[in-house]
Order: structure tokens, then C-alpha cells, then sequence
């Protein structure tokens, strides 16, 4: 008996020992359902190698109704209709689905997080029509490592050609502006030792014609200056006659379409015969006049958990001009004689300039490109190959052997139905899986309950309140404030030094306000809903000047949302409407600012009980 | 004959008692006593149960960037059952066959393999002492997140990585000099550990680096548990299994001839 009971107690221990493992193993946690994983890369799984089979794929040339994508690493190893495929290699199943090139954006104007932003709305290589140096450089760095596989490739024009002054200049970049013809060629030697991949050249007189710009002589150098380097050159226009022009000179490009008069036949003819393209970049266009298409966009079930706050505050915002409706008719009637005519056409949105958004809005842009008359598949390939070959960007654009795996997945079939790309499934950027929402969503946004921001009594008055000026745009405005007699008293002086000069006061709405730096994304203060309220209330003694009221939203790096008010030397109570704010994204406003703007000169102005309600 | 099969043939044939247990009761128990006998060595115990899980606790959560902590988890679970396996066999083997025990057992009536049994279950034992050790500790400070199936594969994987380790063990205890074994076997188990991308992820590692790594077993063995997390190199389990079985069949061979000279 002691014999046998030992060898069972050490069996039950071994039992035992194993019902404890696995009992252990079945207490650990799995992943949440619905929970995209820390680096946020969507449900797909990331493989070495894989095929979609059975999905409709749009290779950049043609259509082939049921083929297969097989992707090896970064690259495509083969597409066709017979593959035989390895027995264990993974498949998706693409059935119902359209497989293609990853999206070219033409004409984007890229900082921070625009290549995250793109991708993850299918739009895998930008063409950056002018940014700051440094982001050249990092797609440079990036090229020379390999690529990206998280986010969108860039290519970019860099620097941008234009004077002194003149449209380029009032962004806050540093612009090394092309004022000496004899200087050209260095100029554009410059660039080209600074890694620019092509040459953009601006000829814009304004909207009133009161702007500086290249002169024909200048504009034509620095054209055939690009073409000696083995460049190409390509030019923002904004009138037919400049088109004309810069056409004749042996452009290669426009980066826009003009809006002052349809063309003649002739004169399409012209334009035809010079060989150019055109990148018409509707979608800002439009959103000058008639924001709400491509505001719908964000709505859409796919598309709104991607957006990223920069995003959604380049698409609230508006240009400071007003437009008639009938603005948007000249660029749409002339872009169908161009379609007709055969010129030809890309795809590019000009984002992230007011009412479009990185990414986002190509989905637009190859909609409005279909309406002015382009083939469906037409529009595609404006938006892959053509880009792609126009701009002699390598190894993207086309689903063939040995291209990068820069895919999109679709639900349908945009060969057909052009907003079919809104169905966007899947994106691979270099054979790796894309998620397609943001990694952390954003923040809650409390409605604001109505309250008195500010009295300026008690025992630190002006608590929360930071100084703001055109000093983080390059500008040299100064401002000092204080307390003095229970109202916040505003002094500086407006400086030239950039294009719109500020300087003020501002708070944020999420109290006790943090003195952070607008520009610190991880240090946003709280955003607030301000949909709910009717009116901004204040007193206010000024010098005679006019002021603005700024209302900071969303990133709070975009223009901020504002009112003008009058002063007249004595105390006097404005009201503003809330929904005055025109551009501002009301749902997420973080901050508020006093300012004053040109004329440059001394101001002095006082603020008290400032009141939201 | 060999008096080690006579002894095996008498405790085989039972007597009355239920044959089943009587046939298992000297593996068991010799397993038991190994087992207590190596958890009561701190010499032994505390290494191989406690740094691993030092280790991992500071690269892999506490000091490691945000998302390795799933990574390293494969791989330090890969070092982790490594050392019970290494140094159960090579210094066990090694201490036992100089101190003359070895000898003393073989001439006990015990079946001959219930001494490489017990080593084996206590390599077992120790292995999945530091599984569950690691896994606590990713899943409660790391935010490790794994699917069922793959907290399964994962311990399946490594507890049956023992066995290429053992076999690695036994090979260089028939050979090494007792007090020398845990110096030569440390020589080999960190170096090899290391290069194998044990302790830093083997992408950061240099092209060359890499191909001498697909000498080490280690690599193999982290590259099968990193399959199961979909985080490996992409060679394909063929592959990793079968250097891992020419390991242990070399290793075996030069075990079983190990053992021969010590019988002449």
C-alpha cells in the first residue's frame, strides 16, 4: 500500500503541476475585442509574404476582372490570373473587393505628421509642391534607409522659386527668394544640392493683382536653368494668360488650374500642343466656395476614426475671403475642355490648405476629376501611374513585378464608380499593413457650460493668461501685459516681419490653464464644445484701433478662427456670436486670444469680465 | 549480461502489486528526488529561476520602449528554459559522474533511464516555473496581449525546446570536469544567448551577425517562439526544426559515445 500510494501522490503531483499551467496560461489577458493593438495597425496582420486572390486589381494600366497580388516583403512579386502560389503562403480573400496602386497626392504642402495623416487614407506617395527644408530632408534620410513603411513616401519640390514678398513667403518658412536674374542657375543649383526632386516656380499676382511676382524673363531662366540640371519645372499659376505663358516657356507642369476665364479651343489647343500636364487641384478650390463636400467626407463611417486633430482643423478651416458661388464655374468648365482635349490631368488637392485634409481629400479630387469628364479608370491612373510617370517617381504607381507593395483594398469597384475609393478596406505602404485608425483617439471634448473666463480680480488675476505674437511665424511684434486696476492691460507694438503680424493675450479654456507652447502637440490644453453657446462677451478700452478676437481649435496650429472689433478710447461692451467664428471647428476650441494686427505701431488696449454664454 | 538490465528486468517484473505504478515507481520517485534535490540547491535554483526573470523585468518592461515587451517576451522565454536544461545536464552530469554517484546509481537495481528522466522532468519543471514567471510578469507590467492559442503555442514551444537543450547539456556533462562545468557552460549559454538575439532583437543586429546567428540553436528556438507571435524572421518552422534536430541528434550521439568511455 505505501508502495502504490507514493507513485500516485507523485502522479497526482504531476497532475497537478499541469492543470496549474494551464490554469495559469488560461488566466492571461488576450487582446480586447475591437482593440487595434498598441501601434494601431488595424485588424490585418502584418505577413513577410502574402496574395490577395480573387479581387478585381486595377494595375495602373488596365483592369483585370479576377486576378491575384502576390507580395513578397516590400515589393510585389508577381500579379496575374495563374499564379500557382506557395501552399503556405497567406491569402485575402478579395472577392467583391478592388486591389489598387497605392494613392498619389500631386499637390500637398507637407509638416508634422502629414505622411501619417496620408496613409492612412490609401494615399501611399506625396508630391510636395513646397515645404520647409526639413521635411525634405527627413524623406531623404528615409529614402537612403530604404523607405517607410508607416507612412506615406515624399517627394517635394522643397524650396520654392518666388520673390521677395511675393505668394511662398507668408507662411512662416524661411524662403531664399529669387530676386537677381543673374542668380537663377545657383538658385537652382542650390536646390538641387538640397535634395529637391523637382523645381516649382510661382507666378501669382494676388487675387487683387497686387502681389509681387517672377517676371517672364526670370520665370523662363529659372525654367531652362531646371531643365539643365536635368529637372523638371513646374509652375502654380493662377490665371489663363500666365498659363499660356509659362506653357510656351517649356513648363513641364501647373501645380493649378486658373479661375479668371475659360480657355478657347485655340487656346486649349496651345496647351495641348506645349506637351504640359495639369495638376487642377480642385479640391481647394471648391472648398473656397463650398466647403460641404469634402466636409462630408470626415463623416463617413471609415474615414472619421482616422482623422487626426491637424486634419480635422485643416478641414474647418476657411480662407479669410468671400467668394461668389459661381467662382468654382470657370476651373470646372475649363478643366472639361482640358479632359476633352485630352491634356493631360493629375490628381492633387492642394492639402492642407483650408477645407481639405491630408489624405482625405483626394477622395474628392478624383470625384470632381470624374465629373469634368475623365474615365473612371482615368482618374485612377491620374492618381497612380500617370503621377507617377509625370513626375518620374520610381517603383510606385503600377502593380507589376518588383513594385513596391504600395496597395489599397477597396469594397466595390471604382473602375466603375469613382467614390467606390471611399470604401477603402485595406492599405499596405511597402507590403506592411496600414491601420486605418488613429493609434490613440482623440480626446473628449466637454461642452463648455456657459461661465466668466476672466474677471481680473482677486488674488492672481492674470493666472492662465500667455502672451501670443507672429514671433512662432518669424514676425517680431512684442506684447506685455499686467493687471492694473481689475482689467488686463494690453501693450505692444506690431512689427513687419511677417506677412500678418499679431501679438495679444491669450487663455485657454481648461483652467488653471498650463503655460505650454502652442506648437507642443503632446501638451494641447483641453478642448471644449463650444457649439452649445450663443456669444463671446467683453468689455474693452482701446486706443482707437481695431482688434481680433482668436479663437484657437482642433491642433492650434492652423489659422485660427477670428472676429474684428472696433475701439474708441472708451469703456464699451462687445458681443460676438459664437457661431461668428467662421472656419473655427466649435466642437474643439482650446483657446482664446486678444490681438491686435496691422497697422504695425504702439497699441494699448484693456479687456475685462470676459464671459462665454 | 549487463547487471543494469537484470536489475531493470526484476523491478519490471512486479509482484503482486498493480503492475502500471510498480513499473513507473522508480522513474517517478527518481524524478521526485532530482526535482527536490535541484529545488533545494540555491546554487542552481536561483539562477535559472530568478535571472531570467530579472533580466526581462528591466530590458523588457521596466527600461524597454513602448511594444517590445511582447517581443522579448519569446526571446527571454527562449533563455529562460535554457539554463534548468544546460546546467541541469552539463553540471549535474558533470559533478554526478566525478563525485562517483553516477557510478553508485548504475549499479542500484533503478532502471537506467530514469536517471535521464528525471533530469529531463526536472528541466521540465524548472522551464515551466520561469514560463509562468516571464508570462506574469508581461501580461501584469508589460501589457502583453495574446490570444489564447498563442499564450499556448508560446509555452508549448519553449517547454518543448528543452529537449534540443538537454541533449546539448548531457553532451558536455560526459566530458567536462565537474568543478569546471558551470564556467564552461555559462561561456557558452550567455555568448550563444546573446548572439542569438536573445537579449537584443536580432533585426538591430549587423548582416554578418545575423548569418552566424543560424548557427546557434538559440536563434532557431526564438525564431520558432516568435512565429507564434507573428514577430519572426520569416525562415519558415521547416527550418528552425530541422537544425534544432540535427542538434540534438549530434549531441545525443556524442552523449551516448560519452557514456561508453566511461564504461570502458
Amino acid at each position: 500500500m505505501q508502495r502504490e500510494s507514493s507513485s500516485a501522490r507523485i502522479l497526482a503531483t504531476v497532475f497537478g503541476i499541469i492543470l496549474g499551467f494551464v490554469g495559469i496560461l488560461m488566466t492571461l489577458p488576450v487582446p480586447e475585442p475591437g482593440a487595434d493593438g498598441a501601434d494601431g495597425a488595424g485588424t490585418l496582420e502584418a505577413y513577410p509574404a502574402f496574395a490577395i486572390v480573387g479581387a478585381r486589381v486595377f494595375d495602373g494600366i488596365q483592369v483585370l476582372p479576377e486576378a491575384t497580388v502576390w507580395v513578397d516583403g516590400p515589393r510585389i512579386h508577381a500579379v496575374g490570373t495563374d499564379l500557382e502560389l506557395p501552399d503556405d503562403l497567406p491569402r485575402i480573400d478579395g472577392a467583391g473587393h478592388t486591389v489598387l496602386p497605392g494613392l498619389f497626392d500631386a499637390h500637398v504642402h507637407t509638416w508634422g505628421e502629414s505622411r501619417a495623416d496620408a496613409v492612412r487614407f490609401g494615399v501611399t506617395t506625396l508630391l510636395d509642391q513646397f515645404t520647409a527644408q526639413a521635411a525634405l530632408d527627413e524623406a531623404l534620410e528615409d529614402r537612403r534607409a530604404g523607405g517607410s513603411t508607416h507612412r506615406a513616401d515624399l517627394f517635394s519640390a522643397g524650396i520654392l522659386a518666388t520673390v521677395a514678398g511675393g505668394h511662398g513667403t507668408q507662411y512662416g518658412i524661411e524662403v531664399p527668394t529669387v530676386d537677381d536674374p543673374e542668380g537663377v542657375e545657383q538658385w537652382v543649383k542650390d536646390r538641387k544640392a538640397a535634395g529637391s526632386d523637382w523645381i516649382k516656380i510661382v507666378i501669382e499676382h494676388g487675387y487683387d493683382r497686387s502681389e509681387p511676382t517672377l517676371d517672364d524673363a526670370t520665370a523662363r531662366r529659372l525654367i531652362d536653368a531646371a531643365h539643365a540640371e536635368g529637372l523638371l519645372a513646374v509652375v502654380h499659376i493662377a490665371t489663363l494668360d500666365d498659363a499660356l505663358k509659362v506653357a510656351d516657356f517649356g513648363a513641364d507642369g501647373l501645380v493649378h488650374i486658373w479661375y479668371d476665364r475659360v480657355p478657347t479651343d485655340d487656346e486649349v489647343a496651345q496647351l495641348k500642343d506645349s506637351g504640359i500636364f495639369v495638376i487642377p487641384a480642385m479640391a481647394v478650390l471648391e472648398g473656397m466656395v463650398d466647403p460641404s463636400p469634402s466636409m462630408a467626407l470626415a463623416e463617413l463611417d471609415g474615414f472619421a476614426a482616422g482623422l487626426s486633430e491637424t486634419q480635422r482643423s485643416s478641414l474647418t478651416n476657411r480662407f479669410p475671403v468671400e467668394l461668389a458661388p459661381g467662382f468654382f464655374d470657370v476651373p470646372m468648365e475649363s478643366l472639361r475642355k482640358l479632359v476633352a482635349a485630352g491634356i493631360p490631368v493629375l490628381a492633387g488637392t492642394d492639402a492642407p490648405n483650408p477645407a481639405t485634409a491630408m489624405g482625405l481629400s483626394i477622395h474628392r479630387e478624383l470625384e470632381v476629376l470624374v465629373q469634368a469628364g475623365l474615365e473612371p479608370v482615368q482618374a485612377l491612373a491620374s492618381a497612380t501611374r500617370l503621377a507617377a510617370e509625370a513626375f518620374r517617381v520610381p517603383e510606385r504607381g503600377r502593380l507589376e513585378a518588383g513594385a513596391l507593395a504600395d496597395l489599397v483594398m477597396v469594397e466595390g469597384d471604382p473602375t466603375v464608380e469613382i467614390t467606390h475609393t471611399r470604401r477603402l478596406v485595406h492599405v499596405w505602404k511597402a507590403g506592411q499593413p496600414i491601420g486605418r485608425r488613429l493609434a490613440k483617439p482623440l480626446e473628449e471634448a466637454a461642452p463648455l457650460e456657459p461661465k466668466i473666463l476672466a474677471d481680473f480680480e482677486g488674488e492672481s488675476p492674470a493666472e492662465g493668461w500667455s502672451a501670443t505674437t507672429d514671433e512662432r511665424m518669424g514676425g517680431e511684434s512684442t506684447v506685455a501685459f499686467a493687471v492694473e486696476g481689475g482689467a488686463l492691460v494690453i501693450r505692444g507694438e506690431i512689427l513687419a516681419g511677417f506677412n500678418f503680424p499679431w501679438s495679444g493675450a491669450m487663455t485657454f479654456l481648461g483652467s488653471p490653464a498650463k503655460a505650454v507652447s502652442p506648437e507642443a502637440e503632446a501638451d494641447l490644453p483641453p478642448a471644449f464644445d463650444l457649439s452649445g453657446l450663443s456669444e463671446l462677451r467683453f468689455r474693452v478700452r482701446g486706443d482707437g484701433r481695431s482688434y481680433t478676437v482668436m479663437l484657437f481649435h482642433g491642433s492650434m496650429q492652423g489659422v485660427p478662427a477670428s472676429q474684428s472689433f472696433e475701439t474708441d478710447g472708451t469703456w464699451q461692451t462687445v458681443s460676438l456670436p459664437v457661431q461668428g467664428f467662421f472656419g473655427a471647428d466649435l466642437g474643439r476650441v482650446r483657446a482664446l486670444a486678444f490681438t491686435a494686427g496691422r497697422p504695425t505701431g504702439t497699441f494699448e488696449v484693456e479687456i475685462d469680465d470676459v464671459e462665454l454664454r | 549480461m549487463n547487471p543494469m538490465t537484470t536489475a531493470a528486468t526484476t523491478a519490471a517484473g512486479g509482484g503482486p502489486h498493480g503492475v502500471s505504478t510498480a513499473r513507473l515507481r522508480p522513474y517517478l520517485l527518481r524524478a521526485k528526488y532530482e526535482c527536490v534535490q535541484m529545488l533545494r540547491q540555491p546554487s542552481f535554483a536561483i539562477p535559472t529561476l530568478v535571472f531570467p526573470t530579472m533580466f526581462y523585468l528591466f530590458f523588457g518592461v521596466l527600461f524597454a520602449r513602448e511594444g517590445v515587451s511582447t517581443y522579448l517576451l519569446a526571446t527571454y522565454g527562449t533563455f529562460g528554459i535554457m539554463g534548468p536544461a544546460l546546467f541541469g545536464f552539463g553540471v549535474g552530469v558533470a559533478l554526478e559522474r566525478e563525485s562517483g554517484s553516477l557510478r553508485l546509481e548504475r549499479v542500484t537495481p533503478m532502471p537506467p533511464m530514469a536517471y535521464l528522466g528525471a533530469k529531463v522532468s526536472m528541466s521540465l519543471l524548472f522551464g515551466a516555473l520561469v514560463i509562468v514567471e516571464l508570462f506574469l510578469i508581461g501580461a501584469w507590467l508589460g501589457d502583453v496581449r495574446l490570444e489564447r492559442a498563442q499564450w499556448f503555442g508560446l509555452a508549448g514551444v519553449l517547454v518543448l525546446s528543452i529537449l534540443p537543450f538537454a541533449a546539448i547539456g548531457l553532451a558536455l556533462g560526459v566530458r567536462l570536469k565537474g568543478q569546471g562545468a558551470p564556467a564552461v557552460i555559462n561561456l557558452i549559454y550567455l555568448p550563444m544567448s546573446i548572439l542569438s538575439g536573445l537579449w537584443i532583437p536580432i533585426m538591430l543586429f549587423p548582416d554578418v551577425m545575423k548569418t552566424l546567428a543560424l548557427a546557434l540553436p538559440p536563434y532557431h528556438v526564438a525564431q520558432l517562439a516568435l512565429g507564434v507571435l507573428d514577430m519572426d524572421e520569416g525562415q519558415g518552422a521547416p527550418f528552425h526544426l530541422g537544425v534544432l534536430a540535427a542538434y540534438t541528434a549530434v549531441c545525443l550521439a556524442l552523449a551516448i559515445r560519452g557514456f561508453r568511455n566511461l564504461e570502458d
